[in-house]
């Protein structure tokens, strides 16, 4: 992996005022001016400078994309689309930490409810525009997994997504969702174009490592359209790893 | 009349955006600029812009920052999963008062959840 330079990983943070006279001279090596001068980023909670030291302006880390976490809740007397709730969105990594920690573990969910986390403005369902000619990578737990593996699965998931591991390929990335079924709980990773191999193989070899599944482990990618007409798992997978 | 919509148009050549890849392994690599990236660039209108990649490691060390400790604001009251004190013990809890979003009678959707079945 290619590691440009980046001016402030020498001696730490400095202080912008010191940076700025240097600046116009210190280039990384691609030849690009380096970025501009570091500001504190002030907290939308206004959390910063609040504490005195200078530490504690509290640093934030954004996140490639936004992202949204909705819960969905199996009540057979309604909707599909009315079970389904916007929790909150996130776009630094401090605030998915405050969510994560905010919210019940995937394994503690009653049966027949859902996480999904999917980026800003893709809702988790195959009809959206950019998720139906996608599909996922589904993990089909057994069902003593959902206390010895579930959450860290379902937690492994989330970073890979809001930290980008898929790299140029994470583009194709909608979301992720947990189902917690009593037959047997399921994590997806899905994907916007089913018909893109590359890219979906690239995720599928890399999420699968993350998982730290083993190599006898297959797991495989479904296009929803199959998914859809089938009405059950025996959609069959368009791709293995 | 018997072509598509837009037949007018000839189908344009999209290309990705090249991107480029910085590995970040500590915080103090990244910019303290909002809207760049490590590298320098604004991703989302500079061709040839980084992307925001953070490896697990570096995700999880933020797990302890005093940023993450206070919970979202504005974060729903969903009983058993933003107030984990009230979990729901199966179907017996209706979720009625959840986001406010059920103040009017909902049409029973027929067939329930036959628009999307993926858990069986």
């Amino acid at each position: 992996m290619l590691a440009v330079e980046v001016s402030e990983a020498e001696g730490g943070i400095r202080e912008w005022e010191e940076e700025e006279e240097e600046e116009a001279a210190e280039r990384t090596p691609t030849g690009e001016k380096s970025p501009n001068s570091p500001r504190t980023l002030l907290s939308p909670r206004g959390k910063a400078r609040t504490g005195g030291p200078m530490e504690v302006k509290l640093e934030l880390h954004p996140l490639q994309n936004r992202w949204a976490l909705w819960f969905f809740k199996n009540d057979r007397s309604r909707a599909w689309q009315d079970n389904l709730h916007l929790v909150t969105k996130v776009d630094t990594v401090e605030d998915f930490w405050a969510l994560y920690s905010h919210i019940q573990l995937a394994s503690k969910l009653s049966s027949g409810c859902d996480y999904a986390l999917f980026k800003d403005g893709i809702e988790p369902m195959w009809e959206d525009s950019r998720n139906k000619r996608g599909g996922r990578w589904l993990v089909s737990l057994a069902k003593q997994q959902r206390h010895t593996e579930l959450d860290r699965l379902w937690l492994e998931t989330l970073l890979c997504l809001i930290g980008e591991s898929f790299e140029e390929h994470s583009r194709e990335v909608c979301g992720a969702v947990v189902n917690i079924r009593t037959k047997g709980d399921k994590i997806a990773v899905w994907t916007r174009e089913a018909e893109n191999q590359m890219g979906v193989l690239h995720i599928g070899h890399v999420y699968k490592e993350r998982l730290g599944l083993s190599p006898k482990t297959i797991i495989g990618y479904q296009a929803h359209a199959d998914t859809a007409t089938k009405s059950n798992s025996l959609a069959k997978n368009k791709f293995v790893v | 009349m018997s072509s598509s919509a837009g037949s007018g148009h000839q189908p344009s050549q999209s290309r990705a955006i090249p991107t480029r890849t910085v590995a970040i392994s500590d915080a103090t690599q990244l910019p303290h600029d909002y809207c760049t990236t490590p590298g320098g660039t604004l991703f989302s209108t500079t061709p040839g812009g980084t992307r925001i990649i953070y490896d697990r490691k570096f995700l999880l060390d933020r797990r302890n920052s005093p940023m993450a400790q206070t919970p979202p604001c504005h974060l729903p009251n969903i009983p058993g999963v933003t107030s984990p004190g009230t979990l729901i013990e199966d179907s017996k809890v209706e979720v009625n008062n959840l986001n406010n979003l059920n103040n009017h009678d909902r049409k029973h959707a027929v067939g329930d959840d036959a628009q999307f079945e993926m858990d069986i």
